[in-house]
């Protein structure tokens, strides 16, 4: 079965349960600390399932130097855990030394483009490992950003030969917001380079804007385009997250199976 | 040209500003950055925020992450400096105390993460010539963190764990307090004052002699040593080059 967002409400559950699950994720940042449970979470977590880091914090895309100690503690976890999956957002989160430790929109320049690809490929040498680098929601377009968003994505992956990260989530909530098509948004993408597919749910605000709440069940226009992107690109490890108002287990299990179940009816299309 | 570290910084100044963004999508920004932040510090602060209440646990954090910018990609780091700013924080001013409370939890915070370490080999110590002992230095175990204070901040701490009613057993009075992980989950205990300045003096990196004058009395060291020892206080030592 598709893969859950594991998070720290469900720890004991999962293992104590040990439901089918293709992977499990994690925060890689929620396992930075040197010592005490959570690194003893992990274990029993490795022991149990294939293992996706998912890092919320490298700021890719940010101005300033790379975060050497950031790199040097996902490098340690990636070196003792042997994940399947490491990724990165496509995204900045500081500047100048404050991190604002959110997903912040990156202006889709030339200039971000040339940036943003020597960054993955110097995270890749650190690591010794290629990564996948996801889209991110947004909610407001920067000053400046010339290239669609798809095109952004796409060129990182072929001049960076990392992978993607397809967020359908994301890509519903930023069509929404800035008037693009998302079926577009998948055609741009070039189908070897998708990794991972992620699922979420969003939330609209009273003056309209959709906002990547992660926290309600995927909503049934991203279904249709995971769907639409199972179609495209074959079927990949796909991920359902949850951070806020966290549910039961169940919940996320019954979500990771309509998603199994969506991947088998496409497959049964294509035969 | 380089444009993107300007566009970054003048993001940043607007997402903290004193002042409400009007533009909707800076907006969400905002809202999603201080609960973050906020989320972080309720995750390292519980009796904090129990004593405060939520309203106000809430308002204080969103001040902070206004005033102090986090400066590390993992939020597990953030809140090193909340104690201070509660010290300085006037809504707070008729709570003596709370800047103690904090400090307790983020000694146990830090404990908490600490890196594991091997504890005190005593058949290695034992072989250190006679005349060569006093002048070792014992190595505190990473997971140890002293917190000191002049209110009862540990009485207040235990009273306000989830299965007590917020009732201190001591109401005044000064706690000397040990920080430490002896497995997997950190914990506080209260010390004596000799024990504590005799562990500062270590942490300070003084010799064995040197932090046992924190003992008036010689006979008080070696029991005190190894209770603290058998807690796990001690992960090693170090002997001093030879002159």
């Amino acid at each position: 079965m598709a893969g859950i967002g594991l998070r720290a409400p469900h720890y004991e559950e999962l293992l104590r349960r040990a439901p089918a699950l293709d992977f499990v994720e994690v925060h890689s940042e929620n396992f930075f600390a040197a010592g005490g449970a959570a690194p003893s979470w992990l274990e029993s977590f490795r022991a149990a399932y294939s293992l996706s880091l998912h890092g919320v914090g490298l700021s890719l895309g940010s101005a300033d130097p790379l975060d050497e100690r950031h790199l040097a503690r996902l490098h340690a976890l990636v070196r003792r855990f042997e994940p399947m999956l490491v990724s990165e957002h496509l995204c900045w989160s500081s500047y100048g030394r404050r991190h604002a430790n959110d997903l912040l929109p990156l202006p889709y320049t030339e200039e971000s483009l040339a940036h943003v690809c020597a960054r993955v490929e110097r995270v890749q040498d650190h690591l010794g490992r290629s990564i996948l680098v996801e889209n991110v929601s947004s909610y407001l377009q920067l000053p400046g950003s010339a290239i669609p968003e798809w095109e952004f994505v796409a060129e990182v992956a072929r001049r960076s030969g990392c992978g993607v990260l397809l967020d359908v989530n994301n890509i519903w909530v930023s069509a929404q917001n800035h008037a693009f098509d998302p079926y577009r948004y998948l055609d741009g993408i070039e189908a070897g380079s998708v990794g991972e597919i992620h699922l979420a749910g969003h939330e609209a605000q009273p003056d309209g804007l959709l906002v990547d709440t992660h926290g309600s069940v995927v909503a049934e226009p991203v279904w249709a385009l995971y769907e639409a992107a199972v179609a495209r690109f074959g079927p990949r490890p796909a991920l359902v997250e949850w951070d806020t108002d966290i549910p039961a287990l169940d919940v996320l299990l019954a979500q990771a199976r309509r998603a199994d179940l969506i991947a088998a009816r496409v497959a049964r299309q294509a035969a | 040209m380089s444009t993107l570290g300007p566009t970054q910084r003048e993001f940043l100044a607007a997402l903290f500003a004193r002042a409400e963004p009007r533009d909707p999508g800076l907006a969400v920004y905002r809202r999603t950055v201080l609960a973050n932040l906020g989320g972080a510090l309720a995750g390292a602060f519980p009796v904090v925020r129990r004593l405060v209440g939520d309203a106000f646990f809430s308002e204080a954090a969103r001040r902070h992450a206004l005033d102090i910018p986090s400066t590390s990609g993992d939020l597990g780091e953030y809140g090193a400096e909340f104690a201070r700013f509660l010290a300085g924080y006037s809504p707070a001013g008729g709570l003596e105390y709370l800047p103690g409370v904090a400090r307790l939890e983020w000694a146990l915070h830090e404990s908490h993460r600490a890196a594991p370490a091997q504890r005190l080999d005593f058949g290695a110590l034992a072989r250190v010539p006679d005349n060569r002992r006093t002048a070792i230095r014992l190595l505190l175990h990473p997971a140890v963190r002293l917190v000191r204070s002049r209110h009862p901040v540990l009485a207040i701490w235990q009273a306000n764990q989830s299965d007590r009613d917020g009732t201190p057993d001591r109401a005044a009075g000064a706690d000397h307090v040990l920080v430490h992980r002896p497995d997997l989950a950190a914990g506080a205990q209260p010390i004596d004052e000799r024990e504590w300045a005799f562990l500062a003096a270590l942490r300070r990196g003084g010799a064995l002699e040197e932090a046992a004058a924190a003992f008036p009395d010689p006979e008080a060291i070696g029991p005190a040593l190894a209770r603290m020892a058998a807690m796990g206080v001690f992960c090693g030592f170090e002997e001093p080059a030879p002159a």
